[in-house]
């Protein structure tokens, strides 16, 4: 799935992940889209957390070993 | 539905406890919440820029620091006499526990960095570009002889209590750290 923008916090711990979304959110626009890629034990917890008040919407998400790649719909 | 609100007050200049109420503070930020970080005592020494013991005496007479928010008059050999044993800064803050004399802090930051986890310094910084508005309280400012230049961060705003009681009420969160 292609997506409008593409987050990578492989490697990074527990608030950076969402803080690079938060950031990345901000700038973008309704309707588009953005794929986070990351590897923290507690990532798509903290990802899931982050959309779970119905303003986001995850599209698809993937998993290859320990790393998880989310798509998130603004 | 309106916005919800948080409130983080960081009394403790301890490394940890600092760290704390920042990795929260920027938490709530990108979850869409507007935080207010209140700073009493010593927590403004994470924000304080790291300066020389001789320097104080000379900026004393500063016109710069002639803020707004202090009583110039009422200062005596008190205030640099603080600031010499208390110079703050974010790469320098002690550790409530295990300090060792220095090498906790030292240790902690390398378990902090192998870890790939964020630092104190970096986690202020975002907090300050994810729209925390940072709040001092007035008295603190003007019984510890600081300035508004002493601080590395931008758009810092200097209040009394009745605005911090009315910050709290708002909020849905408040911490004192």
């Amino acid at each position: 799935m292609t997506t409008d923008r593409e987050i990578n916090v492989v490697g990074r711990a527990c608030p950076a992940p969402l803080i690079s979304l938060a950031k990345e959110v901000r700038i973008m626009q309704k309707g588009q889209t953005v794929r986070i890629t990351g590897n923290d034990p507690i990532f798509e917890e903290s990802i899931v957390q982050f959309c779970c008040d119905g303003t986001h919407e995850i599209l698809e998400t993937s998993r290859e070993g320990k790393t998880v790649s989310i798509v998130i719909k603004v | 539905m309106d916005k919800k609100k948080a409130t983080i007050l960081l009394q403790s200049g301890d490394l940890d406890k600092a760290l704390c109420a920042f990795i929260f503070a920027n938490g709530y930020a990108s979850l869409g919440i507007e935080v207010k970080m209140w700073f009493m005592l010593w927590g403004y020494n994470c924000l304080k820029k790291r300066r020389s013991i001789f320097s104080v005496f000379n900026r004393r007479t500063d016109p710069v620091r002639e803020s707004a928010y202090r009583v110039l008059e009422t200062d005596n050999i008190l205030q640099p006499m603080v600031e010499m044993l208390n110079r703050g800064g974010v790469q320098h803050l002690p550790m409530s526990k295990l300090n060792l004399m220095g090498i906790g802090p030292f240790l902690f930051d390398k378990m902090l960095k192998k870890k790939s986890i964020m630092g104190l310094e970096e986690l202020i910084r975002s907090a300050d570009e994810l729209g925390v508005k940072f709040k001092m309280c007035q008295i603190c400012f003007d019984a510890m002889g600081i300035s508004v230049d002493d601080l590395i961060v931008p758009n810092v705003e200097v209040k009394g209590v009745a605005e911090y009681a009315k910050d709290t009420m708002e909020a849905h969160v408040n911490l004192f750290i």
